[in-house]
């Protein structure tokens, strides 16, 4: 559709999806990001593969990052939000509020003389993320950045070969067809869950710290001690299933991923004891099934969600949980505890929902008008895409925003007709 | 090899930074003596449209037919500097590009051996650029027509999206009627819509699309040519008739088996399957007695499955809701990985049905034709738990429908170890067989709820479409070629090609070689390996090519 | 490599470009270092990988040879991977009938955003061959 534009509102792996799909058709696609560049949660996470790929999808989104990045059509906008709506379906005027990000994503040429330079230690005010990001740009690190602490520097600005780095803020104004709504998901805060310790104990992390050590790391140490964890339990449903903090639902991904951290980690070494400690594992897609039985040989699943996690001294952590098949409270030591943490709704949720006109659903998510329709809301030419509207997988997060943009297109052709 | 070669070397410095660590100067000066290398330029941004527009202008200028691009990573840029080329008017094909950044100066911090490596790669990639060859982009016109085979929901689903995008659908079902499973299920929990709802709303839809042809007692017999242009022939009544299409979708669903072995139990008036439960709930006016309990046990065998604890929880609601009595549910892990089961769960809780969870498989007998089971309740430290019951209901295993996995088998799609359609990759291409332009969706290739299904639905017709909507797909002739001398019609390249792109065909009108449609081709380069003739050429990255690249293994230019 | 002192091995490492070419540009952007005595050549397919070609990186002076591809199950053309890895382990038999060690020719897989996994494989592998030293066929042997 020629000269017809569609605003989607988060660069996350659904947001690209839709986007590149509306590409596809010829229109011309606003990418809207609020953070410093897209690829959402899931550019941070790792492979989980050992010897087989473990399908957990996430090196799709590198891949889609880059298509994004080269696709002439799709107009990434970083460091944005909306702050305004009007009009309606095939002629939305939208208020986006630019804020400085100091670094010009189309000037930068990702050479990375800023950081070289760059005098702050022992981490630098000026950073690449990760390798495959797009827009291909250096970000600031206001919590590094000498400029930030109050000191006189220039030296990335003065140095920057492409004249990319400059402190401008400019509001800007579109118009649009329709708009997809894809801003993803929080992982819940294992905080709230005091009792288990998060923040409190160097060695309890979550599942979304093992994602970011693999990342870059290669293989988990323990925080206390610099050594390999040797006896690791995993904590599953630590945010879902739980009606008592209003996440009365199963986020689906958690036991996937800690079954496959859990293989990585047996993988990683091989002499490493894992226990899952579970309410129901679920097993749902293809060859799953499978997965669980290997897993089940050589990792061992006890019924029932710990109640405390305590630390026994800084290597060595205690697990308090009632024991189904004595009907007694039990303890067990492990020197590094993993909480499965959830998919939440983004708490800014709200400030979008009112800003749209959109209606917020169960738990906090992102509602839908029709029940056989998972992408239309309330307000006629906006849809949603992606965790926003609920849990779900990379794949199926994918899929969802690619059916938005099936849905805009549809909507956009029958108003044509 | 073309006598005639007029290499162009562009380099970048990516900004200046790569000139700080090397001399760029001394590179082009090496570079320049080389008998075929026209000109060497230097910039400091191939990245950006300026300076992509100026290696557009030196290459016309300086009459430049092969360009070797030494800069960052081609994964970036590649297909820019392609169509550069080919806008100076040489063939996109002939460029070939030596990754000095990602690959070198970012990954070495020792500058010398940097520089050493540099060179070298570039030494490679002009090596190669002696070795490319054209290829031809042309276009083939399509049949603007899809070919959806199954009228369950997602057959009727993607039919309704592909009308909706002014794409000619014909709908194939076997049975007198659409709706596949929406004519079978009782409820659809927890979407809160009937079936009957549904398939009403859905069939109107149907009938006001425009472009929506539905052939029902009709089955698809077989298959031929390639994306774009299908040749299906289909069974209709007494008569089979042949129409073309540009892309096929299965949506050939699933059915249910029950297995008497994995309980040990044969199915009777008060052991039945869900199916049978299901097909009572419909017509529970005809409900001759009310049980006074009922028990589902899942999750007995090792198969793990969406639908089947599904259909537990949605029947043990729906049973609440008919009849008083007590209802009981038996399974190891409760599955509520899907939108609103949590929730389902619940209010099966609140209903007052039981969930009884166990480790070991519970003991099932039959005393005086009454039932028993005794179970370990797990929640309650392994104490055993006797439950009478009225009415046993056990799982099924779905299983594809006979013909779909005969079909699939006829026209060479992969099939899984269960005989469901295999993804061509199953998270890079959920909907997409391993042959272009045959796709499917729903249940006949994974284990999906009803929302699911209508996403696969969504998605697949959106792929039929972008493929179609231009009445014609760009295509490179003969990006990978068989050589009709060399060929000896062995067949291995046919058997071994992953995407059935590689067909019989007759040259001069009597020798038989293989022929690889270039629709189909997705130039892995597979078959050129396996040719025991080498009769194969894939002119992206031909033997030629690639030998070239370690001509200079421990030299330099 | 021709360098004064330490032998530094040549080795070609087949990269496929749906995931190894992409992790070693990763290990790149993240700066992690690996030999520069590595020389990656980009394949579309693990798949396309001949026995001819490695033995010839063999005949042409190369210490080692690596075949790096997509996780088992992640191949895009679905036993592109497969048939790398049966082609690896024949010419592994074939460099022993002449007299070659076979631990010369080795496959690895990965996937496109293992960056530090690239890097490591390098590194352990330019170890293992420095060890085993020049190529006999190198020497004239």
């Amino acid at each position: 559709m020629a000269n017809e534009s569609v605003l989607v509102i988060g660069g996350g792996v659904a947001g690209v999806s839709s986007a590149l799909k509306l590409a596809e058709d010829g229109f011309q696609v606003y990418l809207v990001e609020r953070g410093p560049i897209i690829g959402g949660q899931a550019a941070l996470f790792c492979c989980k593969a050992t010897e087989k790929c473990s399908q957990c999808s996430v090196c799709l989104v590198p891949e889609k990052i880059l298509e994004v990045a080269a696709n002439p059509q799709i107009s990434v906008v970083v460091n944005s939000e909306v702050v305004g709506i009007s009009g309606g379906i095939g002629d939305f005027k939208v208020d986006l509020l630019q804020k400085p990000g100091f670094v010009d994503p189309e000037k930068c040429i990702a050479c990375g003389i800023c950081t070289e330079l760059c005098p702050s230690e022992p981490q630098k005010g000026i950073y690449l993320p990760f390798p495959e990001t797009a827009p291909r740009t250096y970000i600031i690190d206001k919590n590094q950045c000498l400029r930030f602490k109050g000191a006189e520097c220039n030296v990335c600005q003065d140095n920057c070969p492409a004249g990319a780095i400059d402190f401008e803020q400019k509001p800007k104004e579109l118009e649009v067809s329709a708009v997809i709504v894809a801003t993803g998901f929080e992982v819940f805060d294992a905080r709230e869950k005091g009792l288990l310790g998060y923040g409190r104990y160097s060695n309890v992390l979550t599942g979304l710290d093992l994602e970011r050590i693999f990342a870059t790391g290669d293989s988990v140490t323990l925080p206390s001690s610099g050594k390999c964890p040797r006896n690791i339990a995993f904590i599953q449903c630590v945010g879902s299933r739980d009606e008592y903090i209003g996440n009365g639902y199963c986020s689906q991904v958690c036991c996937k991923y800690a079954m496959r951290f859990a293989k990585l980690l047996q993988y990683q070494s091989p002499e490493a004891k894992v226990t899952i400690f579970y309410i129901d594992i679920q097993t749902a897609g293809k060859g799953f099934g499978e997965f669980y039985k290997e897993c089940k040989e050589t990792i061992r699943f006890v019924r029932g969600i710990p109640v405390e996690v305590c630390e026994l001294s800084p290597n060595e952590l205690e697990v308090k949980y009632e024991d189904l098949t004595k009907g007694k409270i039990a303890k067990e030591s492990y020197d590094l505890v993993v909480l499965s943490v959830g998919i939440a709704p983004r708490k800014d949720s709200w400030d979008l929902a009112r800003v749209l006109g959109i209606n917020l659903g169960d738990y906090g998510f992102f509602d839908t008008q029709d029940t056989l329709d998972s992408n239309r809301t309330n307000v006629n030419g906006i849809f949603l895409a992606g965790t926003c509207q609920g849990p779900r997988d990379i794949p199926e997060s994918i899929a969802h925003g690619i059916q938005a943009a099936s849905k805009v297109i549809q909507t956009l052709t029958a108003r044509a007709i | 090899m073309d006598k005639d070669l007029r290499l162009g070397v562009f380099l970048c410095d990516c900004g200046g930074t790569l000139s700080k660590v090397t001399d760029f100067s001394a590179i082009k000066a090496k570079l320049q003596k080389l008998s075929d290398v026209t000109y060497v330029g230097i910039s400091h941004d191939l990245c950006l449209k300026r300076a992509q527009q100026a290696m557009q202008k030196d290459i016309k200028d300086k009459g430049i037919n092969r360009v070797v691009v030494a800069a960052c990573s081609p994964e970036l840029h590649e297909k820019d500097f392609m169509n550069v080329v080919q806008s100076a008017g040489v063939n996109r094909h002939l460029l070939s590009m030596a990754n000095i950044r990602e690959q070198c100066f970012w990954a070495h911090p020792d500058k010398d051996k940097a520089a050493q490596k540099a060179m070298a790669q570039i030494g490679m990639a002009i090596n190669r650029a002696r070795f490319l060859e054209p290829v031809e982009q042309t276009q083939i016109s399509v049949t603007k027509e899809v070919l959806i085979i199954g009228g369950g929901i997602t057959g009727i689903q993607a039919a309704i999206e592909l009308s909706n995008l002014n794409l000619k659908t014909t709908l194939v079902e076997k049975e007198a009627a659409l709706g596949g499973k929406l004519n079978r299920f009782a409820n659809l929990y927890p979407v809160q819509v009937s079936p009957e709802e549904v398939l009403a709303t859905k069939l109107k839809q149907v009938a006001e699309g425009q472009n929506i042809y539905v052939l029902t007692s009709a089955e698809l017999l077989d298959v031929s040519g390639e994306v774009g242009n299908f040749s299906a022939r289909i069974k209709r009544g007494n008569g089979e008739f042949v129409r073309n299409f540009g892309a096929i979708i299965f949506a050939t669903g699933y059915t249910t088996q029950f297995s008497s072995q994995i309980y040990g139990l044969e199915l009777s008036n008060n052991i039945i399957t869900q199916s049978q439960l299901e097909e009572m709930l419909k017509s529970s006016s005809e409900v001759k007695q009310i049980p006074k309990s009922v028990c589902f046990v899942t999750d007995i065998s090792d198969e793990h499955s969406r639908v089947s604890p599904l259909s537990a929880l949605r029947n043990a609601l729906g049973i609440k809701e008919k009849f008083r009595g007590e209802v009981c549910v038996l399974c190891q892990n409760l599955k509520v990985d899907g939108a609103g089961l949590e929730k389902l769960y619940r209010d099966c809780r609140n209903k007052g049905v039981l969930f009884i969870k166990f480790d070991n498989s519970p003991r099932i007998s039959k005393q005086d034709g009454k039932i028993k089971i005794e179970v370990e309740d797990v929640l309650m430290s392994g104490e055993q738990v006797t439950l009478p019951c009225d009415l046993l209901v056990l799982e099924e295993t779905s299983v594809p429908p006979l013909d779909s996995k005969v079909l699939g088998s006829t026209l060479y799609m992969g099939l899984d170890a269960q005989g469901f359609y295999q993804e061509n990759n199953v998270h890079l291409y959920p909907t997409a067989s391993n042959r272009e332009g045959i796709f499917f969706a729903g249940n006949c290739h994974a284990d999906l709820d009803l929302m699911q299904a209508l996403t696969d639905a969504s998605n697949v017709a959106l792929s039929a479409y972008q493929l179609l909507a231009q009445g014609k797909i760009a295509v490179e002739a003969e990006k990978v070629m068989v050589d009709p001398n060399k060929c000896r019609f062995c067949l291995t390249c046919i058997r071994a090609c992953p995407h059935h792109a590689i067909q019989e065909a007759k040259v001069n009108h009597e020798k038989m070689v293989a022929q690889i449609a270039d629709l189909a081709c997705q130039g892995c380069g597979i078959c050129a390996v396996v040719c025991p003739a080498k009769a194969i050429k894939p002119k992206d990255w031909s033997d030629e090519q690639i030998l070239a690249e370690f001509e200079l293994l421990g030299e330099y230019v | 490599m021709k360098a004064k002192g330490a032998f530094l091995p040549d080795i070609v490492a087949f990269c496929c470009a749906q995931s190894a070419y992409q992790s070693a540009d990763a290990a790149g952007s993240m700066r992690i270092t690996y030999p520069e005595n590595i020389r990656v050549i980009r394949v579309p397919c693990a798949g396309r990988v001949d026995v001819l070609h490695i033995l010839r990186a063999f005949e042409k002076g190369a210490d080692g040879v690596l075949v790096l591809g997509c996780h088992e199950e992640a191949c895009r053309h679905l036993s592109g991977n497969i048939r790398a890895k049966n082609r690896v382990q024949r010419v592994n038999t074939l460099l022993q009938e002449v007299g070659i060690d076979g631990k010369r020719v080795e496959m690895f897989t990965l996937a496109p955003n293992q960056g530090p996994r690239f890097a490591r494989i390098a590194n352990e592998v330019n170890e293992r061959i420095k060890e085993l030293g020049p190529s006999p066929v190198k020497s004239g042997a």
